[in-house]
């Protein structure tokens, strides 16, 4: 590199609030809201009960007669559907809590996954715009979650969820106020 | 550098030394003058401004295709409802079609009086559309790419057609549909001159300190006006193709599918020729099959000859196809662009700033490593959701075919001090193949195993068997091939089966880092790590934790550090 675009300060990449840590992979990682994996977990059952209760509704209904042989296979379909929300929830229930973030002067980063574990780092310079989204559960229970884009396009927005609305709106806030934001 | 001497072989030099950024944010010293110069070629003024008569071809043509595409789904309708081939001379249908002849002519002539445009304080404006209008309203410093196409019926009379791309999304795309070809340069050039000043503008004020750090700065900053201002006109031819080339190029690679894109409207008539042809040999298909004296080896003694045939005109299609994208080709530099040109009946032309370039890819497949030829790519940002034909993307520059040393010397030129070979790749671990056999492959395959064994179908647990050996052969071949390298400047990524790629680029374009582990390689010390680049993203799995935990580290640091811009 001939000549570098100069630099305002000293470059630092201390994590904040914590021990200065500069690598990556000692990030002190902050879990994210508990009420996130309750959410999650209700909101499966929800959806459960509603796609039982549909099937449940069309085989007592008397308006039409249904096959023999779907009838034969609502017991069935209705134990699918257990099953599935089931495996589903317990997924939840240990990966949710296995969620964590954490912030330092230059970038975010999220860890998640609860075989395949994923690090993600991303850097503040390269975000081109930041959304705090919040779907009706999520403002029924007070979460929101953190989206991050960047020219990686669609596929790699980055994004933590099962924040407290406050803390969205801080690490929103943050990434707006940084300095190189808009730099490009 | 010599203040005397020819002025050419100095811009070179200055452009060569200098990092496209800094170039920009230099020359920006003293342009007013050359942007003055400019700016009355393309400036219309306040009027609207109409298109050369030549566009109604354009018009019409356009309008053509988009009925006969149209009629394409039309005709199996209309053949249905009554026997079109009967009646085709009845007045009816000769007045339909007259109707639908006359009525697309006429729009083209209408589409060019509903066309008006103008350049005028430095926006591109278009009023454009017969049944929806549309206003299309681009600032020149917005403007992305610019393409000038030259459809042949264009070419005589000396007329472009200028495609306008913006950074957002495809739709935003507007095009000036008949210039004159000097005009279509001029607002190249000037759209390249706004986007220097507009760059200019963000970073004013930081030039005077970067010029205090150069000794000779005075003579310098002279020396890179005059480089700014002739890098403009001047352009540097960096590569041709010859014919010879492109032939090579359209049998290593499959470019039948421009050829038969074409011609998709003609199959039927095409397939009915070539069995009438082969009928009148004597030949038969269904006889052939038919009959039960033929001989096993006279069967595939036919079947070898019909598949040799068919991979005959399969290469011819494809070299044609090479041919027809390819002809001409001509890859060039001005200023801090990359200019590709090439086409035999519509030349197309795609220009890409060097500093947009994050990837450079290599491509080698096993018939390009016996003729020793690579086809580089110069990768752009990817917009999300815009599908273009890879060829005639401008996310993607493609120089086809090329020679080892040809690719190298292009790498080099691209990115200085790139080198994709001599490097000394890290490899991934041998777990990576028993991972995808155990993962992805043995169960069904075991379980197609055990269905043949179980109906005791020997061809079955053959096939199971011989498939289980292919795949682990091509996952050991993907393992052997699969390494990165980073040697403080690049990262260089080699990858393939039969064939190699080679991927580079620089640390700091990244936009994301991901660092993927699962609880059984957590055990083994393996990682995963992904770099997410505007032009998409790279993988190698399986590498040691050590290892990557460094390079995640140091390419973060590279970005948050050096705070180059990734554009």
């Amino acid at each position: 590199m001939t000549t570098d675009t100069p630099q305002e300060t000293v470059f630092s990449n201390n994590q904040l609030s914590v021990d200065e840590i500069p690598s990556f992979k000692t990030l002190a990682l902050v879990p994210i809201s508990k009420k996130y994996r309750a959410l999650n977990i209700f909101s499966i059952g929800l959806i459960a009960l509603a796609l039982t209760g549909i099937i449940t509704g069309l085989r007592f209904q008397r308006f039409w007669s249904l096959p023999e042989n779907l009838l034969l296979a609502y017991p069935y379909v209705v134990a699918g559907i257990v099953a599935i929300g089931g495996v589903w929830a317990l997924y939840h229930f240990f990966a949710d809590v296995r969620i964590f973030y954490a912030i330092r002067e230059q970038d975010i980063s999220k860890q998640s996954g609860l075989i395949f574990r994923k690090l993600s780092c991303q850097p503040i310079l390269r975000v081109q715009h930041v959304e705090v989204n919040r779907g009706p559960l999520d403002r029924w229970a007070g979460l929101a979650s953190l989206q991050v884009f960047s020219a990686g396009g669609e596929m790699y927005t980055f994004e933590i969820p099962g924040l407290s609305l406050s803390r969205a709106e801080q690490l929103r806030e943050f990434i707006l106020a940084h300095k190189d934001i808009g730099a490009r | 550098m010599a203040a005397s001497g020819p002025s050419e072989n100095q811009t070179i030099d200055v452009m060569r030394s200098q990092e496209p950024n800094d170039d920009v944010s230099l020359s920006l010293l003293n342009d007013g003058e050359g942007s003055s110069e400019h700016r009355p070629e393309v400036e219309t003024g306040g009027d609207w401004q109409r298109l050369a008569v030549i566009s109604i071809l354009y018009f019409t043509i356009r309008n053509f295709t988009n009925m006969a595409q149209g009629l394409i789904y039309a005709v199996p309708a209309l053949a249905i409802s009554f026997n079109i081939w009967d009646n085709l001379f009845s007045p009816q249908v000769l007045i339909g079609a007259g109707v639908l002849f006359l009525s697309t002519s006429g729009s083209g002539v209408i589409s060019y009086l509903m066309y008006k445009f103008r350049v005028h304080n430095q926006h591109v404006e278009i009023h454009h559309g017969v049944f929806q209008r549309r206003y299309t309203n681009l600032p020149l410093w917005r403007i992305q790419n610019v393409k000038i196409e030259r459809p042949f019926y264009y070419r005589p009379f000396g007329y472009a057609l200028v495609v306008l791309d913006t950074a957002g999304s495809g739709k935003e795309e507007a095009k000036i549909v008949a210039v004159p070809e000097s005009y279509a340069e001029a607002l190249k050039k000037q759209v390249l001159y706004e986007k220097v000043q507009h760059i200019g503008d963000n970073v004013a004020g930081k030039p005077d300190e970067e010029m205090g750090d150069k000794n000779s700065s005075t003579q310098y900053s002279a020396k890179i006006d005059t480089a700014a201002a002739s890098a403009l006109t001047n352009e540097e031819v960096l590569n041709r193709r010859s014919v010879k080339d492109i032939i090579i190029h359209g049998i290593t690679n499959n470019r039948v599918w421009i050829i038969l894109g074409a011609a998709a409207p003609f199959y039927d008539d095409v397939f009915g020729v070539v069995s009438e042809w082969l009928a009148n040999k004597g030949l038969q298909l269904n006889q052939i099959v038919g009959e039960q004296t033929v001989a096993w080896w006279q069967f595939g003694l036919y079947a070898f000859v019909v598949l040799m045939m068919i991979m005959a005109l399969v290469a011819l299609l494809s070299v044609g196809g090479a041919l027809f994208t390819f002809y001409g080709y001509t890859l060039s530099r001005t200023g801090d662009r990359y200019i590709r040109r090439s086409g035999l009946l519509n030349k197309l032309e795609v220009s890409m700033r060097a500093s947009r370039i994050q990837m450079i890819t290599a491509k080698q497949d096993w018939l390009d490593k016996v003729l020793k030829r690579v086809n580089l790519y110069f990768e752009q940002n990817s917009t999300a959701g815009q599908q273009m034909q890879e060829l005639m993307s401008p996310n993607k520059l493609i120089v086809p075919s090329v020679t080892e040393d040809e690719a190298f010397a292009l790498s080099q030129e691209v990115m200085p001090g790139c080198d994709l070979r001599g490097q000394h790749y890290q490899t991934i671990s041998r777990r990576f193949i028993r991972f995808w056999l155990l993962a992805a492959w043995t169960t069904p395959l075991l379980g197609i195993f055990v269905v043949g064994a179980v109906t005791s179908h020997l061809d079955i647990m053959i096939g199971a068997v011989s498939t289980f050996i292919i795949v682990a052969l091509l996952l050991t071949l993907r393992w052997w091939r699969w390494g990165i390298a980073y040697d403080n400047k690049y990262v260089y990524i080699r990858r393939g089966r039969v064939g190699v790629d080679y991927q580079c680029f620089e640390p700091y374009k990244a936009q994301q880092v991901i660092v993927k582990q699962s609880i059984f390689m957590k055990k083994r010390k393996l990682a995963t790590i992904k770099f997410v680049l505007a032009s998409g993203a790279v993988t190698v799995p399986f590498l040691p934790e050590e290892y990557v935990n460094k390079l995640a580290d140091s390419v973060l640091y590279e970005v948050e550090a050096t705070r180059k811009s990734w554009m």
